[in-house]
């Protein structure tokens, strides 16, 4: 009887351990999907903005034309206290987009991808649980790799960001603050997931210590 | 027939000019480039060698791209200094479009804190002028008017933008809009009274240029706080799309409207057939596939003024093709470097 309690508990550690090398595993494929997505985001912002430059000219695109006035940030990075509860599975960065220091209210936005857009990336990694990993929410974007619908007031505050290179800019220009705006938040997400990551491979470690001793 | 006691020698100096402009092959080479320094090696076969061969590595596209402008600013001189009236004047009139993007750029820049320094060595060579320095000072248009810009050739053009108003972002993008259209149908005019073939073939090309700037300035605004009236101003008196095309572009929401409104035009319809619905990602291309065709068939002609302007624009076409060029070798992409390259020959 005791044996058969302990061999029953011996398994129920061993399935726990799977499933901490399985998390630990599933962390590193999302990063790394994260990270080649990125890569390609940033990839597709350069080129869109050399060719912005090509259709609008090199007087009216480039960087002496940047604003070194004072202004407030349009986007501000948000760190999540941890210790004030450390068991909950929150976001350790947040991002706050297009917030105008005229607008008292804040445009709240975290940062997250559908995994469909990453699984798109990469068709022979084996599929992730979405229950499994609470921070990736499927949304669905206007187009492959463009930010969530955002309201007037976030459009406005793009116009205006862009306004230094001009009131009338090439759809070109846009198209790339867009990619530039999507990888940022994918930056945020690839933070988040590290985050995670360094969290699994800290209790993989803990069980092969344990499992040594 | 007395053409060429003024313009014969300077119409057959710019004609040798354009035997020196790249080719297909030419393109083809620089196209399978694997860095900046194959692009190097390749133009040093060309007449872009000389300004090339000392530049020090690692070498950046802006560096490509100056040194090919200076090559187009030595040649452009050389006629300027070599002509007569009234093609000295026709030569300077080329030049006023720079001469308005430098005027725009300094503004700008001088709203955004930059240092003066710092402006002026972005500006386009051919845009250059004495007092330039001295626009930084100005604080509204009135002040830019009476200060610097009274005593250059864009004075008469200030005519309808002068107002009190301070400068910000939106005035001076109507004030740059506003200055390229008095110019550009200021040149129209002088065309005009040129008369014979000068004035058949620049009308076409000046045309186009209008009403490509009006289909641009339609899409860049959609979205944007410039009202249809203002928008309407901003149109040039002439071309193929005035005036009941202009009309319907104003009131444009979307690229699919800008297409129905082009469509109804002939010459147009062939642009806008290569692009999908929805698309205007290919439209600069297709304009500049257009504009290409329109200046090699100056050439055809003898004996007018339209081969000079033709020559400076295919040139900087092919000047616009290598920034390209060196801007997808540079970042790796160079499968996307037929996006934008047109071809001259």
């Amino acid at each position: 009887m005791e044996s058969s309690e302990n061999g029953r508990e011996s398994n129920e550690g061993i399935s726990v351990k799977e499933e901490n090398i399985l998390n630990f595993l599933d962390s590193v494929d999302g990063y790394l999907i994260l990270m080649d997505s990125l890569s390609s985001t940033l990839r597709q912002g350069w080129l869109e903005l050399a060719s912005a430059r090509h259709s609008m000219g090199a007087s009216r695109i480039n960087s002496t034309l940047f604003d070194l006035k004072l202004h407030p940030a349009s986007t501000t990075l948000q760190v999540n206290d941890q210790s004030a509860a450390p068991d909950r599975e929150l976001p350790h960065f947040t991002l706050c987009k297009w917030a105008s220091s005229n607008n008292p209210e804040k445009y709240f936005e975290e940062a997250k991808f559908g995994e469909d857009e990453l699984l798109k990336k990469s068709n022979s990694l084996r599929h992730r649980d979405i229950s499994h990993n609470s921070e990736i929410q499927a949304r669905s974007p206007e187009s492959v790799g463009s930010p969530v619908t955002v309201d007037d007031q976030a459009e406005k505050e793009r116009y205006k960001s862009l306004s230094m290179f001009g009131t009338l800019v090439s759809p070109k220009l846009r198209a790339s603050q867009l990619s530039f705006e999507t990888a940022l938040e994918m930056l945020v997400e690839v933070s988040n997931m590290r985050a995670s990551l360094l969290c699994a491979h800290d209790q993989v470690q803990k069980d092969m210590e344990t499992a040594t001793k | 027939m007395t053409f060429n006691i003024h313009g014969g020698y300077l119409e057959a100096i710019v004609r040798g000019y354009r035997s020196g402009l790249l080719t297909a092959s030419d393109y083809n080479n620089l196209c399978q480039c694997e860095t900046l320094e194959d692009i190097k090696m390749h133009l040093s076969a060309t007449e872009y060698g000389p300004y090339l061969q000392n530049e020090p590595s690692p070498l950046h596209t802006t560096t490509i791209v100056e040194k090919c402008t200076l090559k187009l600013v030595d040649e452009y001189k050389h006629m300027l200094t070599q002509a007569t009236e009234p093609l000295s004047t026709f030569l300077e009139y080329i030049t006023y479009g720079h001469m308005i993007d430098n005027v725009v750029l300094i503004v700008t820049g001088t709203l955004h804190e930059r240092d003066v320094q710092e402006l002026l060595e972005k500006c386009h060579p051919l845009g250059m002028f004495d007092s330039i320095a001295t626009l930084a000072v100005a604080q509204n248009m009135r002040e830019l008017y009476r200060l610097v810009l009274v005593d250059t050739p864009l004075a008469p053009y200030f005519s309808e933008c002068i107002t009190s108003e301070d400068l910000d972002d939106m005035n001076i993008e109507i004030m740059r809009n506003t200055l390229y259209k008095a110019y550009l149908e200021d040149f129209y005019r002088f065309c005009q009274k040129l008369g014979g073939a000068t004035a058949e073939i620049m009308s076409d090309i000046l045309a186009f240029e209008a009403d490509r700037r009006a289909v641009n300035i339609t899409i860049n605004s959609i979205g944007t706080e410039l009202t249809r009236d203002d928008c309407r101003k901003l149109y040039s008196n002439f071309g193929l799309l005035y005036p009941y095309g202009h009309e319907e572009l104003a009131v444009c929401e979307d690229i699919d409207q800008v297409r129905s409104v082009m469509e109804k035009y002939p010459p147009y319809q062939s642009i806008f057939s290569k692009l999908s619905y929805g698309e205007s990602q290919m439209l600069d291309k297709a304009f500049y596939e257009e504009e290409v065709k329109r200046l090699c068939l100056a050439f055809e002609q003898q004996f007018h003024y339209g081969v000079f302007f033709a020559y400076m624009r295919l040139r900087e076409q092919e000047i616009r093709n290598m920034m390209w060029i060196s801007e997808c070798v540079a970042q790796n992409q160079k499968s996307r470097v037929h996006d934008s390259v047109v071809f001259i020959f």
